[in-house]
């Protein structure tokens, strides 16, 4: 079986700064990588740089044995810190904007929209407007979303940041339901150790951009 | 909110803005109003709202997606294609209208009126929308991004950024219907093109009955108002939104292969709306067609002939025109001036106002004076001050600079209540604390922050000023001004001398905004 993830020397600067790397990784598929680190160590240009979104300047990203093709077609879900829910777009309205982005059938889209509000446990919610979600259930919308492209590869980025502990401790319940249902390899970044060491498969630690040592396997 | 200093900026409104058309309602009498319904003016109703129909039209056709594109693609030139993209907007519509009509002689009436206005106008849908997608948070964007590419990004943002881009479109609808200068100049010859203005004008020059024009006015004052109150609802509906806490500045997209057809769109319409009637004043101011019409000369010798033309030309608008341009600054400035504290208190008062109610009646009240035709302001500065008791004020410069406060003052109002929406209370709320007065809170605290806003206030009040006509053909104190002298000077024979005085008054038009740009730090900040 190949890697979910291979990366190799990759390195991320902005404005002749370095914020990443250079740093090799390697994450097997049905793994749920944690990754640990204190704020500004580089966890999010991480992610960012494994979906895409943050131009490499150096290094080899492959998912699953391919090299990395356009943000679009590395078949990602990312939940995004803080949400990034869109403002004038209801739960089912953002559900099938992704959907119908993401190249599924107008028939189809329905259904899936059930499943995925099932899924996340806002079976009901579809007419609501992200404005007047709880913190809880705007995470879990962010969520359905990130699953709504079908992900191989499952990017959460502090996903219990905001939320209360009661709300934390039920998330991360699903969060980890979830992925033992659709078994898709996840790496899930939080400044907190002990936030999801329960349900990781392994954790790696990152400091000034790079993997400390240290790893630890759960 | 400083109650002496707001009742003192009201006073100010009101004499300078709203006594004017008060006084014009005032004289409308039974007989005036019997017209107002018949067939000449539904039909002279029709044309003006096919003209800014026609003009929003064009300008949110053109300008959303300049404006998308200069401001978030890598389209090559983007920094530059936008600052040039600004330019038509400070021209004056008349000289781009004469430049369209002398290179297109055959393009008349109706379609060459909406062409030069949605030209004219098209920078306000293009700066709104611009500042709209400038301010779709990175990471909405990213998740766009993830799940269909730029594709999706695209529809994702655009209902995002319509309601900035239809508040754009809106004022660009209103200055259409009370343009006067473009549809006059493009019906002087071939196709007639009587709009509204046209009629007022002539209501006040022919019948000379005060109610007559003000009764005309009406449907018009309407219209604008039709137009202009979406615009303010939209501003407040989140249009030109306050950013959340976390915002991050979205990247910029990359278009692939459709970056250099989208260099062509963007480069074509700088160059239509800015480039070409900048290109052809030079060419007019030079004398060209002449030279190059003389066979017997050589390219090099023709040329020398249009740059020793083109001095030639330059040194007379400077010479016959000097006084004219002083005075057109001078007012400008002035008004400028005057308009930059008015719009820093009231802007400030319609935000912070115990009710929202009175915020929105404060902000329709500023709003008035813009929405009447501008030729109809004029008319009623007239009534108002053209009395033996104050015919020496009427007659002086101090005229000029109260009819140009009293029209353009909206502008600063409402940038920096735009402004004043996004500045944090409690910064204020602190300084309350600490025992400051509103006066000096308003002083220390709000207007150091929103200096960007106060400038860009100014500035476009003195653009507006420098470039307005509608409002001065017919008071006699504006009657001495560069761009009046442009008006005659088009219709009574055109030359080299009047390119170059265009091109002379363009330059002095744009020099604040240029200034600013170049030296200061801090830029102009007319949305929040």
């Amino acid at each position: 079986m190949s890697d979910a993830v291979r990366m190799r020397g990759v390195a991320v600067h902005a404005g002749g700064e370095r914020l990443l790397g250079p740093l090799d990784l390697d994450v097997a598929e049905g793994e749920h990588l944690l990754l640990v680190g204190p704020s500004g160590s580089g966890k999010t240009t991480l992610l960012r740089a494994i979906a895409g979104l943050a131009p490499t300047s150096a290094g080899t990203v492959e998912l699953f044995g391919e090299p990395a093709g356009p943000p679009e077609k590395r078949g990602i879900g990312f939940l995004f810190q803080g949400g990034a829910l869109w403002p004038h777009m209801s739960v089912a309205g953002t559900l099938r904007f992704t959907l119908r982005s993401s190249g599924v059938g107008a028939g189809d889209v329905p259904a899936r929209i059930a499943e995925l509000l099932e899924q996340v446990e806002l079976t009901g919610f579809d007419a609501r407007m992200p404005a007047t979600l709880s913190g809880g259930e705007k995470q879990r919308l962010a969520l359905a979303r990130a699953l709504a492209v079908r992900p191989r590869l499952l990017l959460l980025d502090e996903p219990l940041g905001p939320l209360d502990a009661e709300l934390r401790a039920a998330l991360l319940e699903r969060l980890g339901a979830l992925h033992r249902e659709l078994g898709c390899t996840t790496i899930h970044v939080t400044h907190d150790p002990e936030e999801a060491s329960r349900i990781a498969t392994r954790t790696l630690h990152l400091r000034g951009g790079r993997l400390a040592n240290g790893e630890s396997k759960a | 909110m400083s109650r002496p200093l707001v009742a003192l900026a009201l006073a100010a409104l009101v004499v300078t803005g709203l006594a004017p058309l008060a006084v014009m309602l005032l004289r409308i009498e039974g007989a005036d109003l019997a017209g107002i319904f018949d067939a000449r003016t539904a039909s002279l109703l029709g044309r003006t709202l096919l003209l800014g129909i026609g003009t929003a039209a064009m300008a949110l056709l053109v300008g959303l997606p300049f404006g998308f594109l200069v401001a978030r693609t890598d389209v090559p030139g983007a920094g530059v294609l936008r600052a040039l993209g600004v330019a038509p907007l400070f021209f004056p519509p008349l000289i781009l209208a004469m430049t369209w009509c002398v290179l297109l002689p055959a393009f008349r009436g109706a379609p060459a009126a909406i062409f030069v206005l949605g030209l004219s106008t098209f920078p306000l849908v293009a700066v709104f929308s611009a500042r709209a997608f400038e301010r779709v948070d990175a990471a909405q964007e990213e998740a766009a991004l993830l799940c269909g590419g730029l594709r999706a990004v695209l529809r994702m943002e655009l209902p995002l950024a319509l309601p900035a881009a239809l508040c754009g479109t809106c004022l660009a609808f209103a200055f259409a219907v009370n343009d006067f200068g473009v549809p006059d100049y493009v019906s002087s010859v071939g196709v007639k093109f009587n709009v509204y203005a046209d009629e007022i004008k002539f209501n006040w020059s022919q019948i000379r009955r005060p109610g007559k024009p003000v009764a005309t006015a009406l449907p018009l004052i309407v219209l604008t108002l039709g137009a202009l109150v979406p615009a303010l609802a939209l501003r407040r509906r989140g249009a030109l939104a306050t950013l959340g806490h976390g915002f991050r500045q979205p990247g910029t997209l990359k278009l692939g292969a459709w970056r250099w057809p989208a260099f062509a769109f963007a480069a074509a319409v700088v160059l239509l709306a800015a480039g070409v009637p900048v290109l052809r004043l030079l060419w007019e101011a030079a004398n060209m067609p002449a030279h190059v019409r003389d066979a017997d000369a050589s390219p090099g010798a023709k040329l020398a002939l249009g740059w020793s033309t083109l001095r030639e030309a330059f040194g007379l608008a400077f010479e016959k025109a000097r006084a004219d341009l002083r005075r057109s600054l001078l007012y400008a400035a002035a008004a400028a001036a005057a308009c930059a504290p008015l719009g820093l208190v009231l802007g400030h008062a319609i935000e912070r106002a115990r009710s929202r109610a009175a915020g929105r009646a404060l902000e329709l009240a500023c709003l008035l004076p813009l929405a009447a035709p501008a030729i109809l302001f004029g008319i009623g500065i007239i009534t108002l001050w053209n009395h033996d008791a104050t015919a020496r004020f009427y007659d002086s410069g101090w005229m000029a600079v109260v009819l140009l406060a009293g029209r353009f003052a909206v502008f600063p109002i409402l940038i920096c209540a735009g402004a004043a929406a996004s500045f944090d209370r409690a910064l204020e709320d602190a300084a309350t604390l600490s025992g400051a007065r509103p006066a000096r809170r308003l002083g220390a605290i709000v207007a150091p922050a929103l200096r960007g806003s106060l400038v860009a206030g100014f500035v476009l009040v003195f653009v507006f000023a420098m470039r307005d006509l509608d409002s001065a053909i017919l008071v006699p104190a504006m009657n001495k001004t560069a761009i009046f002298r442009v008006f005659n000077g088009v219709h009574f024979g055109r030359d080299s001398y009047v390119a170059a005085l265009s091109l002379v008054l363009l330059f002095a038009v744009v020099t604040p905004g240029l200034l600013w740009t170049l030296f200061a730090r801090k830029r102009l900040e007319v949305l929040p």
